[in-house]
């Protein structure tokens, strides 16, 4: 029987899980988003009203919300295409600001008093998604479709010499990881039954971008570990009291300082796996 | 060389031993009650969490030097949640889950009391919190969820009628922090009704707001003084609050301000001295009468002599609060019986939670305590009026309810 | 009340400029986004605050905030930018993001989290001009801004320092064939950008009268926003930018609603990465960031 404590912990993971898978797959194109906690509160909010007021079951809510996101991804995705490197990031830091102002403009879903009525999921419910999600980026990442999607990250005018279509692939890429991330977003929504703008600011963002690269940017379980860290790592320092934070500063700098491709990369995964099989 | 490094691992093992052998039966005979606390000890508000553990190491000694709770010695755990509210969702399953404990004081802001009343519901442990005003957040998280505060609502219907008739107001201009959740609703929706309801004219037609954390407000308060109000409604935590004081100073609008109780504060009083400030409280470190003035008396010192508190700093409402949270716990458990053993765990967190839920007259700080339907507190609160670096009571209010024995 | 709100926005609009110099000079060179400026700006203030409290001179201050920051932007250089420099963009970024949150907490630990005002107000004398009034801190944060942005603009354009600086932002490889200590070039950036950030600290602080650990936060996004108008490569950009943007909020403020400022801002700065990435005095197109 797992506390409650712990589970708690566990269920901030697969959440944060999800947020960071949809920084990954957008980054997997070679594009950096500052916005996704956006996405991630557009899933919020959408999955909330469809289970409060219109009475729709979790799980179908999630399945409409991540549709919507995706296609406002991929909306975005379009003018995304003309930016680049830390250009496209800062645009897509607006967007998310935007969205937060939004709604906290939007009455109807209380806003800056955020908003109640949600009812709880479990834990393992939760982990269902994550752990589906994870799966399908996983079997994803040996397919064509991550090859082509290397591809245009890594040259984007020789892929398009070689017949690939890097305009679908990103803007595809946007949606893709704007769907995961309402989904992180609803699932957030009714683990806390509660939520405000302020849950799904520039600091949400930032830390999607975070577990990804601590954990590791190369491969999909790498936002796994990235989100584990994140989440145990403040309850593990409790124990410098009022230091706890310049601590965790100084142990983010020292990770990255020490292995800044993360802490899970493709020779790890690799032998991890390997072991496993054999 | 040896000999007396071997002697001495010898006296060390041998006073060890007999330390352990002393210390196991002793401590299986001392039982040990404990109650949990969630603070805000980083963050913006780490002031109030260090302050407030502060408050409760006091009273955590005074109850132990007095001979503990029935024999039995208390610990309070206090667990720091950073201002995030996921943090104190999981400091609340800790203390219940882990420490076993059996009653929470806390969380402070309200958005981690949103998501973290909840949570006292599933794990059916009572959690108070000592700052919460936000309307309606413990009326949604019934039974186990409680505040030892006053709805802004019900302190405003005193603290703007006071402010009208003592500064003849007849129009306001309303200004509110629209990024705070408390200071939203009662700058969007609650001040504006009770203006209504007291007959002053609100003339800002669109909301005039800012967002926390922001440095200027120039544009807004330009705007507030071309209108020309008799007073200004300022909704927001005291440490924007100050932004807005002082740029109405700056800009030479020197009119009264009314506010909610995030305004109750020694900061503010230094922003604009001459602008008076009328906002409710439950405390305040100058209160008359033998237990508030021993409190402070006890806590002042603590409080300047702790590392990262200033130290001019007195003790505040939020103090005053959570010492008397704990303290109605303490008296929940005296009274009801709770033995703080492990298998009566279940039974003491509901001896604790229908003590509150019944409560009425309990001696607090400034005067009975009790609990109405809604969860909050049943308390006496001072309309007080803050003007050239000091706050004066001017009037005593009572948060009574229909069905419950007033203050 | 016309003529006041274009003063405001003009006061507000040196704020961002001042910061979004910063940011610029260190976006600029090396193409990398230093999360931690906006708490050398906070650093800044909490320095000068300290001086003016012991009833020091404002020079004094000045001095001590510019210092002071610029000394912390010499440490990040070297353990978060350094080690970075051929890694993607977002490491360096993510690892001055660290240095952000240890100063936020010290500055907590040692000053507390309340906010920390000034009994006596600087430069308080107001002239009055047609109905406008303007305080003389007010005039002098303008003034400085202009100055520092010259200042900056000398030494990038005339100065053999600036010549370098330009060179290793242009192409870090070709300049150091050319005989340029790229390592020491960018110490420099990192170190002018600090000292900038550190005297927009003392300046602003000084004119709000009231800091508190948490001040870089919002303001330091807007300034992110200011940058990105204003063309990252171009400071005087970043002059025109900060009071074109500052005048815009504070108009939406005055003439439309305070709720959608936010919205506003920031939706212009996605119109103008749109429809002109490379700001509003941008060069050529090519300007653009290298892969991330």
């Amino acid at each position: 029987m797992m506390s409650t404590y712990y589970a708690g912990l566990l269920a901030d993971v697969g959440i944060l899980l999800l947020g960071a898978l949809s920084v990954y797959i957008i980054l997997a194109t070679g594009q950096l988003s500052l916005g996704n906690a956006g996405f991630m509160g557009i899933g919020a909010y959408i999955t909330s009203y469809l289970t409060v007021i219109a009475g729709v079951p979790v799980t179908l809510a999630l399945v409409i919300a991540a549709v919507a996101a995706g296609a406002i991804g991929v909306v975005v995705g379009f003018p995304a295409l003309r930016l680049k490197g830390i250009y496209l990031a800062m645009a897509t830091l607006g967007f998310g600001e935007m969205v937060r102002s939004f709604f906290l403009n939007l009455g109807a879903m209380g806003g800056s008093e955020g908003f109640h009525g949600m009812h709880h999921i479990s834990l393992g419910y939760i982990w269902s998604w994550a752990a589906a999600i994870l799966l399908l980026i996983v079997i994803l990442e040996r397919s064509r479709v991550w090859l082509d999607m290397r591809a245009v990250r890594d040259d984007e005018t020789a892929a398009g010499l070689v017949g690939l279509n890097a305009t679908t692939i990103k803007v595809g890429a946007f949606g893709f990881g704007a769907a995961v991330a309402a989904i992180s977003g609803g699932l957030f929504a009714h683990h806390h039954v509660y939520i405000e703008p302020g849950n799904f600011s520039f600091e949400r963002s930032i830390d999607f971008v975070l577990a990804v690269i601590l954990g590791g940017s190369t491969v999909g379980p790498g936002a796994l570990v990235g989100a584990a860290l994140l989440v145990m790592l403040p309850e593990y320092l409790r124990f410098l009291a009022e230091w706890r934070f310049a601590a965790f500063g100084a142990l983010l700098v020292a990770m990255l300082l020490l292995r800044r491709q993360g802490l899970l990369d493709r020779a790890t995964f690799r032998a991890f796996a390997s072991r496993r099989a054999a | 060389m040896t000999s007396h490094w071997s002697k001495a691992l010898w006296a060390a093992g041998l006073g060890a031993t007999l330390a352990v052998a002393v210390a196991l039966p002793a401590g299986a005979q001392t039982a040990e009650i404990a109650l949990g606390a969630i603070v805000p000890s980083s963050g913006p508000f780490a002031e109030w969490g260090r302050a407030n553990t502060v408050t409760l190491q006091l009273l955590e000694k005074q109850v132990n030097d007095g001979g503990g709770i029935n024999g039995a010695k208390l610990h309070i755990v206090i667990l720091d949640d950073a201002t995030k509210p996921a943090q104190a969702t999981n400091n609340l399953r800790k203390l219940s889950g882990d420490d076993h404990v059996l009653a929470v004081a806390g969380p402070l802001t309200s958005s981690a009391a949103e998501v973290t009343f909840p949570v006292a519901n599933e794990m059916k442990t009572v959690a108070t919190s000592q700052a919460s005003s936000k309307p309606g957040v413990a009326k949604l998280n019934r039974p186990w969820a409680f505040r030892n505060t006053i709805d802004e609502g019900v302190l405003g219907r005193t603290a703007v009628p006071y402010f009208k008739k003592t500064f003849s107001i007849k129009t306001v201009a309303i200004i509110f922090d629209a990024k705070d959740a408390t200071a939203a609703a009662v700058g969007g929706r609650i001040m504006p009704a009770l203006m209504k309801e007291n007959e002053i004219e609100v003339v800002n037609t669109d909301p005039l707001s800012f967002n926390t954390g922001d440095l200027d407000v120039s544009a807004q308060v330009t705007k507030m003084k071309a209108l020309n109000p008799d007073g200004v409604v300022v909704s927001a935590d005291y440490s924007q609050a100050v932004t807005v004081l002082r740029e109405m100073k700056r800009q030479g609008m020197i009119k009264p301000v009314v506010g909610s109780t995030q305004l109750i504060s020694s900061a503010i009083l230094k922003a604009a001295p001459e602008i008076p400030v009328i906002a409710p409280a439950t405390f305040y470190a100058t209160m008359k009468g033998d237990k508030p003035e021993k409190f402070v008396a006890e806590l002042q010192p603590l409080l300047r002599k702790t590392a990262g508190l200033p130290p001019e700093i007195e003790p505040s409402m939020y103090d005053a609060n959570i010492y008397e949270i704990a303290s109605i716990y303490i008296a929940a458990i005296k009274a009801s019986g709770a033995t703080g053993k492990p298998e009566d765990l279940d039974a003491d967190r509901t001896k604790i939670r229908d003590y509150m839920a019944k409560l009425e007259g309990f001696p607090g700080l400034g005067g009975p305590i009790g609990f109405n339907d809604d969860g909050d507190a049943i308390k006496a609160f001072y309309v007080l009026q803050g003007q050239n670096g000091a706050w004066d009571s001017k009037v005593r209010g009572c948060s009574a309810a229909p069905g419950h024995p007033g203050c | 009340m016309l003529a006041q709100q274009l003063v405001n926005g003009l006061t507000l609009g040196a704020v961002y400029t001042l910061i979004a110099l910063s940011f610029s000079l260190v976006m600029g060179i090396l193409g990398v986004l230093n999360l931690a400026i906006t708490e050398l700006f906070m650093l800044g203030g909490y320095f000068g605050f300290t001086v003016i409290m012991a009833h020091l001179p404002l020079p004094l201050a000045l001095a001590a905030g510019m210092a002071g920051a610029a000394l912390v932007a010499i440490v990040i250089e070297k353990l978060g930018y350094q080690p970075f420099r051929t890694a993607p963009v977002v490491t360096p970024m993510l690892s001055t993001l660290g240095f952000s949150i240890i100063l936020q907490n010290v500055v907590t630990n040692v000053w507390g989290s309340d906010p920390l005002q000034l009994a006596d107000e600087v430069l308080t004398q107001r002239y009055t001009l047609g109905g406008v009034s303007v305080s003389a801190m007010q005039l002098t944060v303008m003034g400085a801004t202009i100055v520092l942005v010259a200042a900056l603009a000398f030494v990038v354009q005339r100065t053999s320092m600036g010549r370098a600086l330009r060179a290793v932002a242009e192409n870090r490889d070709v300049a150091r064939l050319l005989g340029v200590s790229a390592s020491r070039i960018t110490l420099i950036a990192f170190m002018l950008s600090g000292a900038l950030a550190g005297a927009a600290g003392v300046l602003i602080g000084l004119h709000y009268a009231a800091i508190t650990p948490y001040i870089g936060v919002e303001i330091g996004l807007k300034a992110i926003a200011v940058m990105v108008i204003g063309g990252t490569t171009r400071i005087w950009g970043a002059l025109i930018a900060g009071p074109l943007i500052g005048v815009l909020e504070v108009m939406t403020v005055a003439y439309g609603g305070s709720q959608v400022r936010d919205f506003v801002v920031y939706g212009f700065m996605i119109l103008i990465l749109l429809l002109r990435p490379q700001g509003l005095l941008g060069g050529s197109r090519s300007d653009q960031g290298q892969r991330v």
